[in-house]
């Protein structure tokens, strides 16, 4: 038993020395011949043997090594290729972003280039984030230093954001038309129908859906969806003509001297990166038609209508005072004639009676052919007749 | 061991040959998981010392193949894992998960370092760096999953000690 075990161990200890001089002998192996320049010029036995083994046993081995590799080859450039669509989408993003806040700028600087003075630019910082609620506030950053005051508007391209709340010396705190407490007076286009903007009580379809409510709009006028709400200018807080939104629809409520209806604000408050806020300066003397361009249009086609309207007028006291003129004189000259007629000296002549001579006045000489011929008339009539009838007594 | 557990265990050595070739590959990991040691300490542990050397052998000679620039090195390091596998199976096939991670760790250390001074891979700090921050991370990955191995292979493979 002693003596199997020992010729195990030692028929064990061979094979390992026989192992270890195989191994030997294969790391003695010479290697493939190489150039000075790393080339190989011919296989050594080494090599040989590698390749042997590489082609028969290891075979597969080696093919399921070089399957693994390809997939990790497909797997790595598969990753590339998503870093790089990740870094192209981002930048698209970025891009994205940086193109909606250009166009915001763009038109900022079309405001501020439009209403020319009397305002202050700002950037709006949010105190939340778009989906975390209801905003109501931002903060600005700009402040009393820069001039601007409490209850000065604040105003974005599109529009009324809102108004100032406190003013700090380096910021200020906006409400918008979202906060409780916002109210502005409002007309509509037509600068007919009046009422009060207030914020809605609840929000409409979620997301952006800020809206808000025109109260106290007679029951006479009826505002179509769509129809553009501006700021009235009464009260003195915003100047007339800034773009508060436009009609959705007509809500029912118990009032019934008044109708109400829901407003889509024109602003966003959750995509306002920079504003304008006005000075009080400003507000005072409006800011003219900046925003709407309906009530441009509306304004003007009355002021046109008022002109024309105001011309007609003049034109026919002209013409009636003209015409009393021509009559004045025709008078004046059958009188004449009779007095010289009868032997009595004729009145002295005067000019065009002071009808005739404030209308003369008043209009100017190519509008006015018509007293002026009639005057020049009378005086003829007055005269011809004197010279014509002197040698005949 | 009769032909059942001998079946067994060139099954579960031969999966845990493939899948040095393919998962290996896959991780890429720079502290790779050494399969082929696995391999060969769960063959060795049923073999006399004498046939574990051969064994080891063989298996160096499969890798060597495919390193032909330290041809001879694995085969040298591996006939001398598997023959001293053998020679401590009672050691390393105690029922303590613990210590056979441990003896798996040592023999891919032992394997590397066998490997490092006679196939000539590397020089100077390079060899320091590889012996002791690479090849111990690379032995402790190896039994992590030479651990896990075993333990998903208990029920099947049959332990005998000698």
């Amino acid at each position: 038993m002693a003596t199997a075990a020992r010729s195990s161990s030692r028929a064990d200890a061979a094979l390992l020395v026989g192992c270890v001089v195989v191994s030997f002998i294969a790391i003695a192996l010479p290697g493939a011949e190489r150039t000075a320049d790393g080339a190989v010029t011919s296989e050594g036995p080494r090599e040989a043997v590698a390749g042997a083994l590489r082609r028969t046993i290891v075979a597969p081995l080696v093919g399921l090594q070089r399957g693994s590799e390809r997939w990790r080859s497909a797997w790595t450039a598969g990753e590339r290729q998503q870093l790089v669509i990740d870094s192209l989408s981002m930048r698209a993003t970025r891009l994205q972003a940086l193109q909606v806040e250009n166009d915001q700028l763009r038109k900022l600087m079309g405001l501020g280039t439009r209403l020319e003075w009397g305002f202050v630019p700002a950037e709006a910082l949010h105190s939340t984030t778009p989906n975390d609620g209801l905003v109501t506030t931002l903060t600005l950053t700009a402040g009393s230093t820069a001039g601007v005051a409490r209850y000065s508007p604040v105003v974005a391209a599109d529009g009324l954001v809102g108004t100032i709340r406190n003013a700090d010396p380096t910021m200020s705190i906006a409400i918008l038309y979202t906060d409780p407490d916002f109210r502005a007076s409002a007309m509509a286009a037509d600068g007919n129908s009046f009422g009060i903007v207030y914020p809605h009580a609840a929000r409409v379809g979620g997301g952006d859906s800020y809206m808000l409510e025109l109260r106290g709009v007679p029951t006479r006028v009826n505002l179509k969806p769509g129809s553009v709400i501006y700021t009235s200018g009464l009260g003195g807080t915003f100047p007339r003509g800034i773009t508060i939104g436009s009609i959705v629809q007509e809500l029912k409520t118990a009032e019934v001297w008044t109708r109400t209806y829901l407003v889509r604000p024109a602003v966003s408050p959750s995509r306002v990166t920079f504003v304008l806020i006005l000075s009080p300066q400003r507000v005072t003397q409006g800011t003219g038609n900046i925003w709407g361009a309906t009530v441009n249009a509306d304004s003007a086609t009355k002021r046109i209508a008022a002109a024309g309207d105001s011309l007609a007028k003049q034109a026919a006291v002209l013409q009636a005072q003209a015409r009393q003129a021509a009559l004045d004189s025709m008078k004046r000259a059958t009188i004449d004639s009779v007095r010289r007629s009868l032997g009595a000296p004729p009145l002295s002549i005067a000019p065009t009676d002071s009808a005739g001579r404030g209308a003369q006045r008043a209009a100017p000489a190519s509008a006015q052919p018509g007293p002026r011929r009639d005057s020049t008339r009378a005086r003829r009539d007055t005269l011809r007749p004197d010279t014509t009838r002197k040698p005949r007594p | 061991m009769n032909w059942t557990g001998a079946a067994r265990t060139i099954l579960v050595c031969a999966i845990l040959i493939v899948l040095h070739y393919t998962l290996r590959p896959l991780l890429a990991w720079r502290a790779s998981i050494d399969f082929i040691i696995v391999a060969l300490l769960l063959g060795a542990v049923r073999l006399r010392p004498g046939a574990a050397a051969v064994y080891g052998l063989a298996l160096g000679l499969v890798s060597d193949s495919l390193a032909v620039s330290s041809f001879g090195a694995a085969a040298l390091g591996m006939s001398i894992v598997g023959f001293g596998a053998s020679w401590l199976k009672a050691v390393f096939f105690a029922d303590n998960l613990a210590l056979n991670g441990f003896f798996l760790f040592l023999a891919k250390w032992v394997f590397d370092l066998i490997v490092l001074l006679v196939g000539h891979r590397a020089h100077g700090a390079e060899i320091a760096m590889q012996l002791f921050v690479w090849s111990p991370l690379s032995a402790a990955v190896t039994a992590v999953a030479g651990v896990i191995a075993l333990s998903l292979l208990k029920p099947l493979m049959e332990v005998r000690t000698a």
